[in-house]
């Protein structure tokens, strides 16, 4: 089998239990809520941390409870209950879609929100086996000095990965960080870094404890498309997430927002777009045109770098046509 | 020889078939679906040690020095192993004996094993191959044949000619006349990538020297006789104190058809700890040990008439191989001779190099070295029948082959269903009213093909059977077969306890097949070239035959009878004439024990001298073909390049399908992989020489979500020499998933898919410029 | 590394229907515990790091990785797995888990090494969903990769292990034979 690391788990009961083990500085630590990807790192010993924390019993933090329109999220709660739940496809049903499109229903079954907002920045050099990563010569983002996507690149250009970031970016979402130094809440955007190393703002004694979606406007909606070569358990070779904001009565737009993923280290927000679509009716032929519009400005801002499988080239081709997709996807869809 | 009896295609009493054609359960379904079913890795013996294999980093480098002494030191190491401990130089076929255990003097690509390590747990082990320091001087790797082919390309063995590994040229009539008198030809290139078996149960071995001098291994391998043989010479031993076990195997697909490193490893590190030692391949490692489809860079030119009468065929391969020789040498020979069908030319040339690379090593994967050639000829097929204007199904029929004829190249054809084949697929896509008649974007292609049904070339010569059968009728009422055959999941132990219920007219329950174990069971060449059904299966009937003339001749003494007029059936005997004399097989059983001692027959199958004479002649001959028909449902999204294959009709001609559910299921896996091979798997390595990822999550093989539609339609020819006159049924039916995907995408969108695999990058290139082409030809208007 | 290792932790969990108390080092996965601790070989490894599912078990009902799970964290939890499937339907009927009928029954199983994983998936979904569609049952088992079947009888099976459930006939297959001329 392959082997992990040797560590102690730690499975505090209750919030301040794990913070204060977060606070104990002696033994390097990892947080693990569903582990799916804290596992698979430890095995290609991409992560060799001496303890583990599990937050597996630690109470308070799988809600899904919607107060005034707005969507609190515990950390803990899990794809699968996002998936399903019909809240979550009331209010914000990009981040449903984007939920019910990760991985498989095993890994969905015990995958957190929390763990996939917070999870790493993939590359094809990186997410390998140790001896695949020795023969490699390493990397920038582990034991190595080099970049290989980038050559000569000083900078790692990791792409983001989680599937529900961008749907949540488009929603608005705020996080809670806590500590024991205290608690901090920030926009999801202010949480990402666009470093493949660090690419969270996230201290190793604080915990992302719950996501809050803001109410939507009446009128909301919105849609998350994926490039993948396969109908499950594949990581987005591009992820697209939109939200429409449309008049109830007059059936224009009057608000949009665009953001990728598995681009860079940071999920990527398009900027400039408003002028394109807002103020246009979603049904017919204006609305067609405003979404391939806005896909081609979506494309000229997107460059995407060969990160992970795929050709770059390709993935840029197909920025506009997911982008239009989605949009065209959101309108339809009441 | 026995072997060579025609036991007839009918039933063996009566004019019905009592369980030859129903969808019996498997012998091990239940085993299976409870979690009962032992596989190799499932099995712990007292004491066991667990053993690692260090790999090298490099794709290619001289070994300058290996130092282990640390490694051997570590507390809870038993051995260590490198090279130089298994020096016998070893290949599953005998003329190309080209790899060695662990690497000897040079490491030939990245992956491949260096030393081995037995200690008390996994942890040690690991911790020790960190511990091994090996020094390298590196050496400049080639990844593509044509540059390894180059005078001053580096020498990855020592060859005659610089990297070459195999050639054949062959060529059958005369081509250039052929092509002289042809009103079309069609010359083009194609290529074929490199695809992996990918078995959910990664490859693992477990071996014990016992007391007695015996040495055990048990291995998740799909050719126990050829192992053994290995196992003796490499570890110098003689073959009778070698005992090969196969456990239930996870799938093999080819790919556990050499004798392979861990096998050879655990062997040594028993003898040496005398401990019993095992060792599983991480799946990275089954990555590494590949033998998976050969990549093929093909130059194909077809000639034909303006009626589309095939005249000629002319093709130029080049094989990537990988670092070793495995199988190539059969697969460079497959690559053309098996182009002599299933349409009739009156010409054949084929020029096919297998070159070395510095990659894991390719080999026989499902459909072993034809499956590429029928790509290109499929649709160079497609092609023609463009030019000309005529309908591809109307072309495959006009050059089909008629059955019980010869193809030039000297092969036997038997029985043939092409055509029933190529109708069935006709019919139930609908494909009159709908070919060419489908919106934009969705379209149906076809393709066709045969495949051999076993080899009459055992892979070392010999004039021994291929395969033996060793019946044993208990008093109890039950009767025991012993085979060396290989169930890795195709069904084959089902097969052998339904031929011999069907035989001596047992219920299924009072036959017991006990397979793959060389104490126990007579030799048997292994589950490789679709050999099991057809061979095993008559040995079966041959040892059946034996046991029951002596149950019939017992009983009609007992009875005072006829022993014609004496019936096996369904756990009984009777009398034909006199329905009252009546007993229970139990009860026969006990008769003819009693007038014959105890009841035991053998029974064994060769093959008919076969195939052409000319060297190489024998290699793509068989005993039968199997043949086969597809149709491909494909759309395609062309703002993304992205084809989704909907549905395949598959029509395969079987002979007669023994256990239609078991041959639908060789059917479905096989064209669902064909079908994954062109959409989305690619086995390759970057320039470094790494592979591009050796895991299931970056090679993806299909989910439920991303399977077309199967329908498969059995076609049963009834074969005169098959068993009951079945055929095979596990590899034919992949061949002409991928070309009639590609026929498909032409129909749907007028794009010539020529290379694999077709990524939606690809398909997306072509189709753009397809549209640059049309947007010159408009603005030249 | 800690270079006094922490003592193996202990903890209990409910084993296909019974407490057993285990104690496993910390870094080691459910499956490690299961396959070679626990004896329970039915749980198998195709991959070790979650992309093939064929060390899915039950965790409370619900399919998961054994091969992504920490073995201390199923303490207090219930772990069915592949010789546990069926336990109360052969008790109580002294017949298989009707999944497992219907996959022998209908060639689902080829090499058979998917199929502990894909047994559990799918009874896990009938348990849910007693009425699946077929595309219903192709996402529930997207997480389980078969190599043999093409997957086509491993639908056919669920769907027939849900028809016989409910007392329905089951469905056709979807392979037939060719009607045949005469033989020779
Ligand atoms: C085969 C496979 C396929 C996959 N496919 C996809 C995919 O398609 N899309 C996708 O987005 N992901 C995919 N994943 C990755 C992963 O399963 C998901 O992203 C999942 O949501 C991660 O959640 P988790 O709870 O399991 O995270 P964990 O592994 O527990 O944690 C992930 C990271 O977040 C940290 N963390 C988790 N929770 C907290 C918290 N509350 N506070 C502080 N830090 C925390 C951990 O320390 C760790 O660094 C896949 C994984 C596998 C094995
Ligand atoms: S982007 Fe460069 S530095 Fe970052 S993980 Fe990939 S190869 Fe390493
Ligand atoms: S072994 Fe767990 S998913 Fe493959
Ligand atoms: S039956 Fe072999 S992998 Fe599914």
């Amino acid at each position: 089998m392959l082997r992990m690391p040797r560590f102690e788990v730690s499975c505090p009961e209750s919030l301040p239990e794990a913070l204060a083990l977060l606070a104990e500085s002696e033994l390097d630590t990892r947080v693990m809520a569903g582990g799916t990807d804290l596992l698979v790192a430890l095995k290609n010993r991409l992560e060799v941390p001496q303890r583990v924390v599990s937050l597996a019993r630690v109470g308070g933090l799988d809600h899904v409870t919607e107060q005034e329109g707005s969507l609190a999220i515990g950390a803990r709660v899990t794809l699968a209950q996002l998936g399903a739940s019909d809240l979550v496809r009331r209010l914000a049903p990009a981040l449903g879609e984007a939920a019910r499109s990760v991985a498989s229903p095993q890994v969905r079954q015990v995958a957190t929100i929390g763990g996939n907002a917070l999870l790493s920045t993939r590359c094809r050099y990186y997410n390998q086996s140790h001896f695949w990563r020795k023969a490699l010569g390493f990397c920038l983002k582990k034991d190595g000095t080099l970049c290989h996507v980038v050559e000569g690149g000083k900078k790692c250009v990791a792409a983001a990965s989680g599937d529900t970031a961008p749907a949540l970016l488009t929603l608005g979402a705020r996080v809670t960080l806590e500590s024991q130094h205290g608690v901090r809440a920030l926009p999801l955007l202010d949480l990402y870094r666009n470093d493949g190393i660090a690419n969270t703002v996230l201290r190793p004694d604080e915990l992302l404890t719950e996501l809050v979606v803001p109410a939507q406007r009446p009128g909301h909606r919105g849609a998350y498309e994926k490039l993948r070569v396969r109908e499950a358990i594949d990581y987005p070779l591009l992820g697209v997430a939109v939200r429409l904001d449309v008049d109830p009565d007059s059936a224009v737009v009057t608000d949009v927002d665009v953001v990728l993923t598995a681009l860079q280290a940071k999920p990527r927000r398009v900027a400039r777009i408003d002028s394109l679509i807002v103020g246009v009716p979603i049904h017919g032929e204006a609305f067609e045109a405003a979404a391939a519009q806005l896909g081609l400005r979506a494309r000229d801002q997107c460059h995407p770098v060969a990160n992970v499988p795929g050709d770059p080239e390709y993935r840029r081709k197909l920025v506009p046509v997911l982008v239009r997709r989605a949009l065209l996807r959101a309108a339809g869809a009441a | 020889m026995a072997a060579r009896d025609r036991h007839g295609s009918g039933p063996p009493f009566g004019d019905v078939f009592k369980v030859v054609g129903t969808s019996a359960r498997k012998v091990d379904g239940m085993a299976k679906a409870t979690g009962e079913a032992v596989f190799t890795d499932d099995i712990t013996l007292p004491g066991m040690l667990h053993a690692k294999t260090l790999r090298s980093p490099h794709a290619h480098a001289r070994i300058v020095a290996i130092d282990t002494t640390r490694a051997a030191a570590l507390p809870g190491v038993r051995a260590v192993i490198t090279g130089r401990d298994l020096p016998g130089r070893f290949g599953v076929l005998p003329w190309t004996q080209d790899e060695t255990a662990l690497a000897l003097e040079k490491v030939r690509f990245v992956g491949e094993p260096v030393a081995a390590v037995a200690a008390v747990d996994e942890d040690t082990a690991i911790d020790a191959l960190e511990l091994i320091r090996i020094e390298y001087e590196l050496l400049t790797p080639h990844f593509d044949p044509l540059d390894a082919l180059r005078d001053d390309a580096a020498p990855i063995h020592d060859t005659r000619e610089r990297n070459v590994s195999k050639n054949v040229l062959l060529e059958f009539g005369d081509v250039n006349a052929e092509f002289a008198r042809a009103d079309v030809v069609i010359d083009e290139h194609y290529s074929f990538h490199g695809t992996t078996h990918a078995a959910i149960e990664p490859h693992c071995a477990l071996a014990r020297l016992g007391a007695d001098g015996v040495l055990t291994l048990y291995s998740s391998t799909q050719i126990t006789h050829y192992v053994q043989r290995t196992v003796a010479k490499v570890l110098e031993l003689p073959e009778h104190l070698v005992r090969v076990i196969q456990p239930c195997v996870g799938g093999g697909f080819g790919g556990k058809s050499d004798p392979f490193s861990l096998e050879l490893c655990v062997c040594k590190l028993a003898c040496i700890t005398g401990r019993p030692v095992k060792m599983l391949y991480d799946r990275e490692e089954v990555f590494y040990t590949h033998r998976g489809r050969h990549p093929m860079q093909m130059h194909f030119r077809t000639a034909a008439t303006r009626e589309g009468k095939l005249l000629a065929l002319d093709a130029r391969t080049v094989l990537d191989g990988g670092a070793y020789s495995s199988f190539g040498l059969v697969t460079t020979y497959y690559s053309g001779q098996l182009l002599a069908g299933p349409y009739a030319l009156d010409a054949l040339r084929f020029d096919s190099t297998r070159v070395f690379t510095n990659k894991p090593p390719c080999g026989p994967k499902r459909g072993h070295g034809a499956v590429q050639p029928r790509f290109a000829f499929e649709v160079q097929l497609d092609e023609l029948a463009t030019r000309l204007d005529l309908d591809p199904i109307e072309l495959r029929r006009r050059g089909a082959l008629p059955a019980y004829t010869e193809t030039l190249n000297g092969q036997r054809i038997t029985s043939n269903g092409l055509l029933a084949c190529l109708t069935a697929v006709e019919r139930a896509s609908e494909w009159r009213v709908r070919r060419g008649r489908l919106p934009f974007g969705v379209g149906l292609g076809v393709a066709a093909s045969m495949y051999i049904s076993g080899t009459n070339y055992p892979v070392y010569p010999n004039e021994m059977p291929q395969a033996g059968i060793v019946l044993e009728a208990n008093r109890s009422g039950l009767v025991t077969v012993l085979t060396g055959s290989n169930d890795i999941g195709q069904g084959a132990s089902t097969i052998v306890r339904m031929l011999v219920a069907e035989e001596l007219g047992l219920a299924l329950d009072q036959v017991r097949v006990v397979a793959a174990d060389t104490d126990l069971c007579p030799v048997d060449l292994g589950a490789y070239s679709s050999r099991v059904t057809f061979m095993v299966g008559n040995a079966a009937i041959d040892a059946c035959r034996k046991l029951r003339a002596k149950l019939t001749s017992a009983l009609a003494a007992h009875w005072e009878t006829f022993e014609g007029d004496i019936v096996l059936s369904e756990g009984e005997a009777f009398d034909r004439k006199e329905p009252t004399r009546r007993l229970s097989l139990k009860e026969a059983i006990a008769i003819a024990e009693a007038k014959y001692d105890t009841l035991a027959t053998a029974g064994s199958y060769n093959t008919p001298k076969l195939g052409g004479a000319y060297r190489g002649g024998t290699i793509g001959a068989s005993p039968s073909y199997s043949f086969t028909a597809h149709v491909a449902e494909v759309r395609v999204d062309d703002e993304t390049g992205r084809i989704t294959c909907e549905h395949l009709y598959v029509a395969h001609d079987c002979g007669r399908a023994l256990n239609p559910m078991l041959v639908a299921g060789q059917m479905d896996g096989s064209a669902y992989m064909g079908a994954a091979e062109a959409l989305m798997e690619d086995h390759d390595v970057d320039e470094r020489g790494l592979h591009r990822g050796p895991s299931l999550l970056d090679y993806p093989i299909p989910t439920a979500l991303d399977v077309p539609g199967l329908s498969s339609l059995i076609v049963e020819s009834i074969d005169p020499e098959g068993p009951y006159g079945a055929k095979e049924a596990g590899e034919g039916p992949l061949h002409p998933a991928v070309p009639a995907i590609a026929n498909a995408v032409y129909d749907a969108v007028g794009v010539r898919l020529r290379h694999l695999p077709f990524t939606p990058a690809r398909v997306l290139a072509e189709l753009e410029q397809q549209r640059a082409a049309l947007e010159g030809r408009r603005a030249r208007c | 590394m800690t270079s006094r290792p922490a003592p193996d932790p202990v903890f209990a969990f409910e084993l296909n229907g019974e407490t057993v108390t285990v104690s496993a080092p910390a870094h080691h996965t459910l499956l490690e515990l299961l396959r070679y601790r626990q004896g329970l070989t039915g749980t198998k490894q195709g991959c070790d790091k979650g992309d093939c599912g064929a060390c899915t078990v039950l965790l409370d009902g619900s399919p998961v990785l054994s091969c992504l799970t920490l073995a201390v964290t199923v303490a207090g939890r219930a772990v069915t797995t592949i010789e546990g499937l069926g336990a109360e339907h052969r008790r109580a009927e002294g017949r298989p888990h009707p999944v497992q009928e219907a996959f022998d029954r209908s060639g689902a199983l080829q090499c058979g090494f998917c199929q502990p994983g894909m047994l559990l998936s799918s009874a896990a979904l009938l348990r849910k969903n007693p009425s699946p569609t077929a595309d219903e049952v192709r996402a529930a088992l997207s997480g389980n990769l078969c190599r043999c079947t093409g997957y086509a009888q491993i639908i056919e099976a669920v769907l027939r292990a849900a028809a016989v459930e409910r007392g329905e006939d089951p469905p056709a297959p979807a392979w037939s034979i060719e009607p045949r001329d005469e033989e020779p």
